[in-house]
Formats: structure tokens, sequence, C-alpha cells
């Protein structure tokens, strides 16, 4: 698997680097900033390419835009967006589409070599990657009428990974259900929310979080 | 005091008319015509009259006691009438006095003075002339003394001589009459307008009043028969009568600017342009070619109108300075026709009216200034400090939150290298540094956030309240309607929104909040209603005040509704035109 890595921290990027190396994973170009980034993605064509969102010479959402960009222009090569700080907003400008391959991570996520490892496999795999920061302050949401109350402590679970991008079975492997028993769970959601199942994982992921976040008072 | 001096005068004036009316009338020989008598008597008490009303509306200006002088002097001619030698001589030899104060008051209209040496000499001169020169045709007599009252100085009877001298006496006399006209008229075209709108009524009726002494004296030299006497008669007195109505026509068109005076008063109220303050004054004094010089310390100058600096020193002829000040300080000055000081009055009541309305608009402007830049300090302490947060907040994303997340990721590498090896106290160790790295990343996080929040300059006012409306440990419904109101506007609000949230979690025990941002006029209007337990006060506390004077710095207003038991509405409103 081949990976473009953009940062303007050499700091983290080499680092990040250097993990990634250790995972046996190529690391096929790296930048500073969005412009050098796009410039690579257009040579390198990677499979996935890890973006900071904060880049010269701004310093705002560079790394969303050139994310947008790259996906637009190379629907095969799959971005992982990464962040110091983590917003609902920007997961949903980046899942808003329902496409495919796309991941938004807290920076932090990369002291934790597996889970990085893993989020760079579901998106080069197609499917999207949700911080679960951004999932737990979606569910912990206070409300005034709270649907979310209405669910069991497990149903609660499953609408945190399945809400995280995981697919059915990663859920089942994860709180070590049977596949019906997660199926049951997740039919039991969204007839408590009141919304349609969705058959395709990245759909699904779109509307639980649209659920999740239009529910306010 | 002037009301008793007054109403004395007048009665004299009156008991004087009546007397000289009483014996022109009675006495048998040289009897004048009735009518001519009643012109002549009305003549002296108009003058008296209308000098009594000059002094009283103008104490310091001298036209009025001269007019009144004029009108006794009226009577001085009727004496002769009397049945003595002593009254006929004094009402012949100083009757003509009545000549040298008219000549007196022409030269010193309107202002009064004598304002030249040769003013001063003139009258000085036709005062003399009249006393001494009538010494002549008295002592030479012509003709033999009647039995009545008579003439005393007549000393030399010689009908030639009386002749030649009497010619020789109007002629001289029409002379005189000409240097005081020409004088007049020299005033005339030296007068500023001012004292020209006094001295044209005098000017005019002065014509006929000159022709009127001129025929009557030299008729004598004409009709040594007397046919024409009759006519001359009344044609002195007819003109007499003309002239204390034109001298008082004249006064009241000045005092009419002393008028004005209430009126600029009145229109001063209003704070006016400095162009258009010396307008009013202009057209207050009457005076168009008046120059308004304000005083500048910064500059130790006065500066005109115009912007350029006024010299006093060196101010053109005919051009009077009259300085304003207000509590020993220097103001302004008003640079006039030097004409206007011989209305000291008037001047004086212009400016002090003027140094009203320059030092309230000296004072108004001082305000101003000190309020705008009051403003204008707080709005760049508050720029300024929206500023530092950014900065502050991106120092720590580029510094400190990088480092911790190279930090974490070395603690990482370390814990994998360490693999199977049985040293477990090392790896507790490890793990517990990764935990602390991870607890440091997620308070730096939040430090950072609460700073500056990131999204609010990357994405807007919306997100940023929906992202702060997700963390809230409370119901939080947030209806954002506007967009791309200037940042330091849409940081007010933020950090309103911030203050009053953590107010309502802490005091209001509220079910819900609901949060609304949208533009009103070109105002961004943002409100906070929770439905708590109310009672909540602004100038507690100084999370609310800080907010009020931040927002206040952008000319902002916030209003706190709260009353005990029906929930808190904070409502804030805030210029978006601003910067």
């Amino acid at each position: 698997m081949r990976i473009v890595v953009a940062d303007d921290s050499v700091l983290v990027r080499e680092a990040l680097v250097r993990v990634l190396r250790d995972a046996d994973l190529t690391v096929a170009g790296q930048a500073g900033d969005a412009e050098a980034l796009l410039a690579c993605v257009e040579t390198e064509h990677p499979d996935v390419v890890i973006v900071d969102i904060r880049m010269p010479p701004t310093h705002t959402t560079e790394g969303l835009v050139a994310a947008r960009a790259i996906r637009a222009a190379h629907p095969s090569t799959a971005v992982l967006v990464l962040s110091h700080h983590i917003e609902t907003h920007y997961a949903m400008e980046l899942i808003a589409d329902g496409g495919s391959g796309i991941g938004y991570l807290l920076k932090d996520r990369i002291s934790d070599v597996a889970e990085i490892v893993d989020a760079i496999r579901r998106v080069a795999a197609g499917q999207s990657v949700i911080d679960p920061l951004v999932v737990q302050r979606l569910v912990d949401r206070r409300r005034t009428a709270n649907p979310v109350d209405a669910l069991s402590a497990r149903e609660r679970e499953v609408l945190a990974l399945m809400a995280e991008g995981r697919s059915n079975q990663a859920i089942c492997q994860r709180l070590f259900l049977s596949p019906k028993t997660v199926e049951a769970h997740i039919r039991n959601i969204f007839g408590k929310f009141e919304i349609e199942d969705m058959a395709d994982d990245n759909r699904r992921v779109l509307t639980v979080l649209t659920y999740l976040r239009r529910e306010t008072a | 005091m002037s009301r008793l001096r007054n109403l004395g005068i007048l009665a004299a004036a009156i008991a004087a008319a009546a007397v000289a009316g009483a014996l022109s009338s009675t006495a048998s020989a040289d009897r004048p015509l009735p009518a001519a008598i009643a012109l002549h008597i009305a003549a002296g008490l108009l003058f008296v009259v209308v000098g009594l009303v000059i002094w009283t509306r103008t104490p310091g200006n001298r036209v009025g006691p001269l007019a009144i002088a004029i009108g006794f002097a009226t009577f001085i001619d009727d004496l002769r009438f009397l049945p003595y030698s002593a009254a006929f001589t004094v009402a012949d030899y100083f009757g003509p006095l009545q000549y040298a104060l008219l000549a007196h008051l022409a030269v010193a209209f309107p202002g009064g003075r004598l304002r030249s040496r040769w003013d001063r000499r003139l009258v000085e001169g036709v005062y003399g002339w009249v006393l001494l020169s009538n010494l002549f045709p008295e002592v030479f007599w012509a003709s033999a003394l009647p039995a009545g009252p008579h003439n005393l100085l007549a000393l030399h009877r010689d009908a030639h001589l009386h002749t030649i001298v009497g010619n020789v006496h109007q002629v001289l006399n029409v002379l005189v009459a000409l240097l005081v006209i020409g004088t007049v008229w020299r005033h005339w075209t030296l007068a500023s307008r001012p004292s020209r709108r006094a001295m044209a009524p005098v000017a005019w009726a002065s014509g006929p009043v000159a022709v009127a002494i001129a025929a009557s004296n030299s008729l004598g030299l004409v009709d040594p028969f007397g046919n024409l006497k009759a006519g001359t008669e009344y044609l002195t007195p007819a003109a007499l009568i003309i002239l204390p109505s034109a001298v008082l026509i004249g006064m009241l068109r000045t005092s009419l600017r002393h008028s004005a005076v209430g009126q600029l008063v009145v229109e001063l109220r209003q704070a006016p342009s400095p162009a258009r303050l010396r307008d009013t004054l202009a057209q207050t004094l009457r005076d168009p070619t008046l120059q308004l010089a304000y005083w500048v310390p910064q500059e130790g100058a006065y500066i005109g109108t115009d912007g350029r600096p006024v010299d006093l020193a060196t101010v053109g002829p005919n051009v009077s300075t009259t300085l304003i000040e207000r509590d020993d300080q220097r103001i302004a000055a008003l640079l006039h026709e030097s004409s206007l000081d011989e209305d000291p009055w008037l001047i004086d009541a212009v400016a002090a009216a003027a140094g009203l309305a320059l030092d309230n608009e000296r004072l108004h402007a001082e305000l101003v200034a000190q309020l705008a830049e009051v403003r204008a300090s707080r709005a760049r302490i508050v720029e300024a400090t929206d500023a530092a947060r950014r900065r502050l907040e991106r120092d720590l994303h580029d510094g400190a939150q990088q480092r911790l997340v190279g930090l974490a990721l070395a603690v990482q590498m370390a814990r994998d290298k360490l693999g199977a090896t049985p040293e477990a106290q090392v790896r507790e160790i490890l793990d517990a540094a990764a935990d602390q790295v991870v607890h440091a990343l997620a308070e730096l996080r939040e430090l950072a956030s609460g700073i500056h929040p990131a999204i609010l300059t990357e994405a807007g006012l919306g997100p940023a309240l929906e992202s702060l409306a997700e963390r809230a440990p409370l119901p939080v419904s947030v209806t954002v309607s506007v967009d791309g109101a200037p940042a330091p506007v849409e940081a007010a609000a933020y950090f309103l929104v911030c203050e009053a949230l953590a107010n309502v979690s802490k005091h209001a025990n509220a079910r819900s909040v609901s949060v609304c941002a949208r533009r009103e006029d070109a105002c961004l209007v943002v409100e906070i209603i929770d439905d708590g337990v109310g009672g909540a006060d602004a100038s507690q506390g100084t999370g609310l005040r800080g907010m009020a004077d931040r927002l206040a710095a952008l000319d902002g207003r916030v209003s706190v509704v709260s009353p005990e038991g029906q929930g808190t509405h904070i409502s804030a409103r805030i210029p978006c035109a601003l910067s």
C-alpha cells in the first residue's frame, strides 16, 4: 500500500513516516503544504493520503480543501484527515457526499500505531472513518427529548461503532457479538430513531451522524 | 434714577417750550407768525425727546445729551421777547449756539465721540467762531436802540459798518458750514457699512436743513427789504423739525443691531460650524469683512476659519481686534471694522455670545474627540486581545501540541520496542507516560479551544456556536441565519454566548437554552434565552460585565432581562458596519 503524508510539522511527519514504515507500509511521498501534496498525488498516485487539516499558508483548513480536491480528482485515492481539534462540522463536510474512503481523526490517534494502521486500512478499503470523539460528543449531547436515552447500553455501543464507520463485521469482533445480534441491535436503533436503515455502510454513517446532529432541543 | 432724570428734563423742556410759546406769541414788536412759532417750539421739543430716547437706550453715547442741548438751545432765541434788555442780549448773542451744537452733533454722529484731532479742532473752532464772531454784529449796531428791551452790547452805532460786518459774518458762516459739511462728507466716505446705516437718514435730512439755514441767512443779503422774510421764518424751523427725527431713525437703525445680539444668542444655541459662526457674527454686527480667528494652543497662534494663521499685531487699517476669552483663557479673536469700537456695548455683547458658543463648541469637540479616542482605544484593545488569543492558540498548536504528539509516538514506539522483555516495571512506567501524554493532549486541546476556537475563524459563527452547543452540559438549540459578519463582531458574539452558557449552566437551573443569531438592519443580533430561575443581574459578576465592555468597544449593546422565576433573556446588538 502506497501512502503520501502531508504535515507542515516536520517532527510529526517524520515520526509518522517511521511508524508507517515499521508497520510495513510504503510511504511514497511527503509534503509540507497543500500545494506540494497535490503535486505529489499527481505523480505518485498513492492509495492513501494522510493530511494535516491545518497547513501553510493560512494555517486554517488547507488540508480539508486538499482532501476534497483529491477525492474529486482521484476517487480511488483514500484520504485520512488529521487534526488537533475535532469538529463535527468538518466530519460532516468530509462525508457529506456519502463518498467512500474518507476519514477524519484526531491527531493524537497516531500515537496508537494499531489504531492508525487500522484506520488507514479501512479508508483504503473504501470505508468511512470518523473519530470516536466526534461520535462521543454527538451521542453524549444533551437533548430535551433525547432519543439516545431510549437505547440500551449495548445499543449505544453499537450506535457509536456504527457512527465511527465500522462495518457490521467489525462491530461483531469488537463487541464479541454474533452478526445476528448486531443486526438486531441496529434494527432496534433505527426503529427507535424512526429512520430507515441503509444497506450501504457509508450512507449509514452519514444518516446516523446527520440524525444525531440534527436533534437539538 | 435715569427715569427721574428723564422726567425732570422733559418737564423742564415742556416748561421752556410753554414759556417760549407764550412769550413769542404775546410779544408786540417783531412778532413772528403763529405757525412759525409752533414749528419752532415743536422742533425744540422734538430734539429734547429724541435726545432722551437716545440717552436712555445708549447711555454712553453723547448724541443723546447733544440732542437735548440742541432742543434747549432752540428756546434761547425766545428770551428776546422778555421785557429785559439782558434777556434780549443773551438771546441775540447765544441764539446761534444752536448751530454750533448742530455742527457738533453732525461731526460726532453716530458714535457721539470726536474721533480725530481735526474733528475736535473743528468743533472747538465752530463753538469759538459762533461765540466770537457774533460779537461784531452785536457791537456794531445799525439803527437807534428801541425803547424796549434791546441789545446791551451795541456800543457803536454805524449802519455802514454794521452792513459790512454783517455780510462778512454771513459769508464766513457759510464757509464754516461748508467745512462742517465737508468733514461729515469725509466721515461718510470713510464710514463702515454699519456707521453708514446710522448716518444715512441724518445725511439725507441735513440737505434740506443746510439749504434752509443757508437760505435764511443769505436771503438777508439779497433781500434787504424783507419781502421774503416771512417765507424764511417757516423754513428754518420746518427744516429743524426733520433733523431730530432723522437722528432718531439713524440711532434706532444702530440699536437694531443691539436687538440682533439677542437673536444671535438664540441662533448660537445649536453649535454652528466655524464658518457659519463667522457668518452669523458678521450678520449681527453688519460687518461683512469680519474675521474670526481661533486660538489654537498647540500652535500658539490664532488660526482663521480658512485655516491660516492670523497675526493680530499686523491687522490692516480700520480693523480692530476684540479678544474673546473665557476664564482668562484665550478662545478666539474678532477682527472687525474699527467703527464698531464706537459701540463697545454691542461688540462686548457679541464677543460674549460668541465666547459662549465657542466655549461650548470647544468643550463639545474635546468631548467628542475624547470619546472617539476612548472608543478607538477600546476597539484596539479588543482587537489586540483577539489577535493575542489567536497567536497563543496557534503557538500552542504548532508548538506544544505537535511536540506532545511526537512524544506520544516516541513513548508508543519505546513500548513496542520493549517487546516481551521481562522488565514489567518499565512497561508500566511507559504505559503511565503514554496515558499522561494523552491526557495532556486532551487538556491542551480544551485550553487552546477556550483561548480561541479555531473553528470560529475557519468556518464562522454558525459552526462555532454549534460546536459550543454540542459540548454544553445542557440542551442548547442553535439557530444562526447570519454569515460573514466582521471577525471582531463574530468573536464578540461567540464569547458572549460562551459566557452566557457558562452562567446558565452554573446558576440558572434551566432545562434548555436557545441561542439565536441573525442580522437585523446592519447589526448582528444575538439572543440567548433560557427557561431557568431568572433573577440574573448583569451588574453582578464580572463575566457578563466584561462581555458588555467587549460589545461596547464595537458600539454594541447588551441587555439582560431576567425576572424572578421566568428565565433569562440576554440580547445583544452589534453593528456590523464597523471595521
